[in-house]
């Protein structure tokens, strides 16, 4: 590159007068383009992009306590508006999901608590969050229910995550809730360590009991071909990674063994690339793999997903506007079977 | 922690015992097992009781809703 080349594009302070939309301070983080605000004005532009490409299908990759803390309606919301086509998560997050869903709550707390007061009023802290255990009690409770009653009707086939995740949806009647949203959407949910929470532990309650008429049986390997499936006929793949962990890796390896590698990609986290933690990894390092093709968009956001993601989420929806409809390309290949 | 033979036994410190309806009833997991009603009240106990390794509030917490209910 020439010297001139370096020094094309100024930086333009921030001006700001009210009343100010959330689009407008984001055109503001754009103009700055440095730092945290360049990169949160580079994510919206990728995700706008995802949106606007008819050939492309947007993973939602979910993982950290984002449910619980707030974001449960917001992705609900964006799975009913097909601004996402598959959401890929950690079994907790659907379990949070599940607990409102049945009527349970989550309450503000603080993060300086005497966590042995907690544990003696049976309450349990996720940062700060609090939850009841008797949110989770009756959760259990009505799940076992539930297993019971999908193992006898799919009289012992295996599910897959995906399965598993409409057949709680078409349960759970809340609208709120975004298991319930996905099975009215037909929008797959993948759960690929659906055995690590709550989920599991459910399981565990309802195969023990003394008159089990039939046992919940699903197959941890079923929703492989899916998910894969998926990539491969999609013409384009994008992603949006809140957090990391299992769900960012399930969808950077379903692409890449689909031979696709991902046209867009953003990621916020707060974790770090040294330690070799696939969370904290660079978008740049996933290119060696195969996993994002060398051109494509990309960016990743380093901060708390609890203020970049419905602040990225609103501008985008404020650019699109409230008749925006889309008609994603997942539905040319991709059928439910429900 | 007060030991088996000095506690008074419920439900309430009874180690299959979860929150339900704090403080008043509890979740038992035996019961549950047993494909028995779980719902049970924090003041009651069975013979398959069990101390529980961690104290809480449940009883004292269940004692004060039945006097001030």
């Amino acid at each position: 590159m020439r010297r001139r080349d370096y020094l094309s594009d100024p930086v333009k302070h921030m001006k700001l007068s009210a009343p100010l939309t959330v689009d407008q301070l984001m055109q503001q983080f754009a103009n700055s383009g440095s730092f945290g605000a360049g990169r949160l004005a580079t994510a919206c532009n990728i995700y706008e992009s995802m949106l606007r490409d008819k050939d492309c299908t947007i993973f939602l990759a979910v993982s950290g306590a984002v449910v619980p803390a707030g974001l449960r309606t917001l992705i609900s919301d964006l799975v009913r508006k097909r601004l996402i086509d598959v959401l890929v998560c950690t079994g907790a997050s659907m379990v949070h999901d599940a607990i409102e869903a049945v009527g349970g709550r989550h309450y503000k707390g603080s993060w300086v608590q005497d966590d042995r007061e907690l544990y003696k009023y049976h309450i349990f802290r996720i940062f700060d969050v609090l939850v009841p255990e008797e949110a989770y009690v009756r959760l259990d409770y009505r799940l076992s229910e539930i297993y019971g009653q999908i193992a006898e009707e799919r009289k012992g086939e295996a599910l897959s995550s995906r399965e598993f995740a409409w057949e709680l949806g078409k349960r759970l009647l809340d609208e709120n809730s975004i298991l319930r949203a996905a099975y009215e959407a037909d929008v797959p949910v993948f759960i690929p360590a659906v055995r690590d929470s709550e989920f599991g532990f459910i399981h565990w309650l309802h195969s023990s009991q003394k008159n089990v008429k039939a046992v919940l049986n699903v197959d941890a390997f079923k929703e492989v071909p899916e998910i894969c499936g998926i990539c491969s006929q999609s013409p384009k793949n994008g992603m949006i990674v809140l957090g990391g962990g299992v769900p960012r890796n399930s969808v950077q390896s379903s692409v890449l063994a689909s031979k696709k590698g991902l046209d867009y990609a953003v990621v916020v986290t707060m974790d770090r690339p040294e330690t070799g933690g696939l969370s904290g990894s660079t978008l740049q390092e996933t290119i060696s793999w195969g996993k994002m093709k060398g051109e494509a968009d990309n960016v990743m956001v380093i901060g708390d997903i609890m203020v970049v993601f419905p602040v990225m989420a609103a501008s985008v929806m404020e650019r699109l506007g409230a008749e925006y409809v889309r008609e994603p390309v997942m539905k040319k290949f991709w059928r439910s079977t429900k | 922690m007060k030991s088996k033979a000095e506690l008074e036994r419920f439900c309430g410190n009874c180690d299959s015992h979860n929150s339900y309806n704090y403080p008043t009833q509890v979740f038992c997991s035996t019961r549950h097992w047993q494909s028995q009603d779980p719902i049970v009240p924090t003041l009651w106990h069975c013979d398959q009781w069990n101390q529980v390794s961690q104290e809480c509030y449940c009883v004292r917490e269940a004692k004060k809703a039945q006097k001030h209910p």
